[in-house]
């Protein structure tokens, strides 16, 4: 310690300038309309004799930046199914602003361009909704019942991220890897009434005024510009279908003539037949596959003959598999219980030749 | 720029010594902003503080004069910092400082924070809570100087 500071410590009890009670500072900053008021106070001696202490202050009042952010919640596509309903695609909607906001949301599609995760926009989804998610309780994070379908996000408090789930139909008759883009556009718009849309923000034109002017600071979004008192971001759906294909082959297995030793395709042999379904690599299994085959009249069906869950070699039928199915004069059924993508099963039973 | 000049003259000073108003003091705040000209080089711009959002640079003046006809001793300025403003720094203005709400004065330099687990870290320019420029020689009947010194808005 110097001793100009043991100088200090006798007249430390000079009377400050009062300063408003500190507001909590956010990442967004100090609250829009907080008043700065700096204050100097001079104390000092003339004659040795202590004078009135003095105080210079001015004020400046903090305006408004507005500034917000969209943002795909996650990395990756939804992968959807053709004709899928309620497919969710997630957002985050976060209020950098140093106020409380309404904005405006705006769920749009986009058309035959690039889409966020690979692809190119392919077709439109339909039924579009945005739902907000519950902030609390079970089920944050999920789309689910205790979610609130809104038209705008109300009252998003200072510095708060709330998670958006937009919400669409898949048209069917899709193949594997279509792509459908959408977009998520949030706007500020005036808080302050809880549960009823506020006007767009504006920003102060002109001069700055007295009173609490607004700024628009935001980034540029996916399309909207910066400062423009928006943000937009994409998200995508892509569709993973089974993309099936059947093949139907046969054999003669044994004649009354020759038995089993190359047989012929003569009345009364028995004939094998093999339906193979293959599903397409790169999409997703086929499950509950239901095959059936109508008997041609010359032939008559061999009881407990149908074999399912076959399998192949190349592309050729191994006639194998595991006994099931039915049969219900002239067609016979199967039910083959799941396909993945790039796997072959079959169906194989036998007839005679009339 | 709106800025108030309050005098405040206390009520219980000997008349005869009372030399009413004979320090001037002016506050006064600009907004610095740095510029890239048409040659690409960075200007510093001050600016009157028109539109004020967080993370401005803001630069406090203080402009003093002895308006007296005699010497001013003892001379100190305080100025507490606004519970919205960061201290950055004050130039070469040399203030003394305080991290506690006033009670503790020093050098930034010499001020240690005590932290959560007992240690004791140097103080920062964002602990800073007070400032004071304490004059060790008193000013002269006339004389006027300036201080400044920077702050952001949080």
């Amino acid at each position: 310690m110097t001793s100009k500071l043991t100088y200090m410590g006798t007249i430390g009890l000079a009377a400050f300038s009062c300063v408003a009670a500190a507001p909590a500072f956010a990442a967004a900053g100090t609250t829009a309309g907080t008043q700065i008021i700096n204050t100097a106070t001079v104390n000092y001696q003339v004659g040795g004799i202590a004078q009135g202490s003095q105080n210079a202050s001015n004020t400046i009042m903090v305006d408004r930046r507005v500034e917000l952010l969209v943002e795909e919640d996650g990395t990756t596509t939804t992968e959807v199914s053709p004709g899928q309903t309620n497919a969710v695609t997630t957002f985050r909607l976060t209020n950098k602003t140093n106020e409380i906001l309404d904005f405006a949301l705006t769920a749009s599609q986009i058309s035959g361009i690039a889409a966020a995760h690979g692809g190119t926009d392919s077709f439109d989804v339909t039924n579009v909704r945005i739902y907000r998610d519950n902030p609390a309780g079970a089920g944050v994070g999920t789309y689910d019942a205790s979610d609130t379908l809104v038209a705008y996000a109300d009252e998003v408090g200072i510095d708060a991220s709330i998670r958006l789930f937009v919400v669409a139909d898949i048209p069917a008759g899709l193949g594997t890897n279509a792509v459908a883009g959408v977009r998520l556009t949030a706007t500020a718009a005036e808080g302050g009434t809880a549960g009823s849309p506020g006007a767009l923000v504006t920003q102060t034109a002109g001069a700055n005024t007295a009173g609490k002017d607004t700024v628009f600071a935001d980034a540029a979004g996916v399309t909207d510009a910066a400062r423009d008192g928006s943000h937009s971001d994409d998200d995508d759906y892509t569709v993973k279908t089974a993309t099936l294909t059947v093949t139907k082959s046969s054999r003669v297995v044994s004649d009354l003539v020759n038995g089993t030793s190359n047989p012929k395709m003569i009345p009364g042999a028995v004939i094998e037949y093999c339906i193979a379904v293959a599903n397409a690599t790169g999409g997703v299994a086929a499950t509950s596959v239901a095959i059936t085959d109508s008997v041609p009249t010359q032939l008559t069906f061999v009881p407990s003959t149908i074999k399912l869950n076959g399998t192949v070699t190349g592309t050729t039928c191994d006639f194998n598999g595991t006994a099931g199915g039915s049969y219900a004069a002239p067609v016979v059924s199967g039910t083959l219980p799941t396909i993945n993508p790039g796997q072959t099963l079959t169906l194989v039973f036998q007839a005679t030749v009339n | 720029m709106r800025t108030a000049l309050f005098l405040i003259l206390a009520a219980l000073m000997p008349g005869q010594a009372l030399a009413a108003n004979q320090v001037a003091l002016d506050n006064s705040v600009f907004i610095e902003r740095v510029m890239t000209d048409a040659a690409g080089k960075q200007r510093v711009l001050l600016e009157e503080p028109k539109v004020v959002v967080p993370g401005d640079k803001l630069l406090f003046v203080l402009n003093y004069r002895n308006a007296g006809a005699q010497p001013a001793d003892k001379f100190v300025i305080t100025n507490p910092l606004p519970s919205a403003v960061r201290f950055a720094d004050a130039g070469d203005t040399q203030p003394l400082v305080s991290i506690d709400g006033g009670r503790a004065w020093g050098r930034l330099g010499e001020l240690t924070v005590q932290q959560a687990d007992g240690t004791r870290r140097a103080a920062q320019p964002a602990d800073v809570t007070h400032i004071r420029w304490a004059f060790q020689k008193p000013i002269p009947a006339g004389a006027s100087g300036k201080l400044m010194f920077r702050g952001v808005v949080k």
